[in-house]
């Protein structure tokens, strides 16, 4: 397998926006290969993250439409739908395709407009990705999956409303450096404990907004990168899946696929936890924060409210956790997740996060959760 | 074989239904095509007792469209006697009295066409 680097990376400011997804996703991807240096004339396939375009905006077939929005149509183009995780797909495929030697240069990258319609209705189409006969019908939402989730973390280890409020009070103080951040305000623990119940125990604090934005990235094979100025290596690039229902799932107070996943990357990358030194991973809620940096190998199963709480995953902790401010304060726009979690990681191991730079960052990981927890991809990267 | 219109349709009457699988005994709901701990595809049906306990739960307080009014309601995991696990709504059960642990009993939740999971006390 040849080696595979990314060499461009774009993100659009995350928040409301006035235009489609794949305007936001054109805008991101022309960045991306200014940023590479490279010509539209040079990407030999598009590979693309889109959750809910079809119900949003009354737009399939969003792969293609990404492409000739930014002008370059004729190339092989998919849409890509792991819930939450589908831009991080999109990039995994476009690993798989240069690493198998079929393309030289991919643009991945994803987008998603949901503030053009009202919250009850977008957290209808978020819970699509649930079950349809068995999940949708009884009026489970998100926030209701991640409730049952924490409860049964809460029950098992002891973890603590105070801890879960850690985690969106250091997210948001890592987004106030984060000049493309939707959020840029700091918050109190006593603000997220006050806050409204959305689905007990998580309240309105310990979820990620709704957001629109889009993002993109640039791989190019070894040769290509070797021309770049500054190639951030893909380690690894792992995906894995868990049972569909919340009933089958046999432990609640964990996330299966987020341990496979990871296992698998380390693996191929030849590393361990104690190697990463930033790590951009899932926080659609607080304690989807702490169950990831367990399932990660970061801290010991039910450690994670504590390491929040501690310091111990700010900037400046033992290992940052989300200094672009994660889901939680940056906003998440779906489809374009997984793609800006791996332009934070890259920047963040050129050395160019200013503010929120995790100093010496030399290996940074990348984790995307989709959904009720059923799909996770990890990527493990390092500078040249 | 149990499809989803044989499992509600049971499940309208009232009875709970799983598949047990006739090679390794494994039993699971919903039915699957394959079973999960043999590979095999050799299911058979059978009748659960519906009784369970809480092993975890949540109030969901905003809701998507179609349930808004209803809000704020209870779902909850439940472990089924049997040792398998399945979603449903929690009613008849007030919300400060739901705690991991508690005992309820399966009963059909039925709206106009569609059938789905509820738990009410035991």
């Amino acid at each position: 397998m040849r080696r595979v680097a990314v060499i461009g990376v774009g993100v659009t400011k995350f928040g409301k926006h006035d235009r489609t997804s794949s305007e936001l996703f054109a805008e991101a991807a022309a960045d991306a290969l200014a940023d590479a240096g490279l010509p539209a004339s040079a990407v030999q396939a598009l590979y693309y993250g889109n959750v809910v375009g079809g119900e949003t905006e009354h737009q399939l077939h969003t792969g293609p439409q990404a492409a000739s929005i930014l002008g370059i149509p004729g190339i092989p183009t998919t849409r890509f739908e792991t819930a939450c995780a589908s831009s991080h797909a999109a990039f995994r495929h476009a690993v798989m395709e240069i690493a198998a030697g079929v393309s030289d240069v991919v643009l991945a990258g994803g987008a998603e407009r949901v503030l053009n319609v009202p919250t009850a209705e977008s957290t209808e189409y978020f819970a699509y990705a649930s079950d349809a006969v068995w999940e949708q019908t009884l009026g489970l939402t998100f926030p209701g999956v991640f409730a049952l989730i924490a409860r049964a973390h809460m029950d098992k280890y002891g973890t603590t409303e105070e801890q879960m409020a850690a985690v969106a009070v250091k997210n948001h103080k890592h987004g106030t450096k984060n000049p493309k951040a939707q959020f840029q305000k700091e918050i109190t623990v006593e603000q997220v404990l006050k806050s409204a119940y959305v689905a007990d125990p998580l309240k309105l604090y310990d979820c990620c907004p709704f957001t629109d934005g889009g993002a993109a990235v640039v791989l190019a094979s070894e040769e290509v990168a070797r021309k770049h100025r500054k190639p951030v290596w893909v380690l690894a690039s792992a995906a894995a899946s868990d049972w569909m229902l919340m009933g089958d799932k046999r432990d609640l107070s964990r996330v299966p696929a987020t341990e496979r996943a990871a296992a698998a990357a380390y693996r191929q990358a030849g590393l361990s936890p104690q190697d990463v030194d930033v790590v951009e991973l899932h926080d659609c809620f607080t304690i989807a924060e702490i169950i990831a940096t367990e399932g990660l190998g970061l801290f010991e199963p039910g450690a994670g409210g504590l390491a929040a709480a501690k310091g111990w995953t700010s900037l400046g902790g033992k290992i940052p956790v989300n200094p672009s401010g994660g889901l939680k304060a940056k906003g998440h726009p779906i489809g374009a997740t997984g793609a800006a979690q791996v332009a934070e990681i890259v920047t963040q191991l050129r050395g160019e996060a200013g503010p929120r730079q995790v100093e010496g960052a030399r290996t940074g990981l990348a984790h995307t959760l989709g959904g009720n927890t059923a799909t996770v991809l990890v990527s493990l990267f390092g500078r040249g | 074989m149990v499809t989803l219109r044989h499992f509600f349709a049971r499940a309208r009457e009232g009875q709970l239904t799983g598949v047990r699988c006739e090679k390794c005994g494994e039993l699971a709901i919903p039915p699957k095509a394959l079973c999960p701990a043999c590979g095999e595809r050799a299911w058979q049906p059978v009748p659960l007792a519906g009784e369970g306990t809480i092993a975890s739960f949540t109030v969901i307080r905003v809701a998507p469209r179609a349930w808004a009014a209803e809000a704020p309601y209870a779902v909850a995991v439940v472990k089924l006697k049997e040792g398998v696990s399945l979603l449903g709504r929690v009613v008849d059960i007030p919300l400060e009295k739901l705690a991991i642990g508690l005992p309820v009993r399966f009963r059909p939740l039925i709206r106009d066409e569609q059938t789905s999971v509820g738990f009410g006390p035991a």
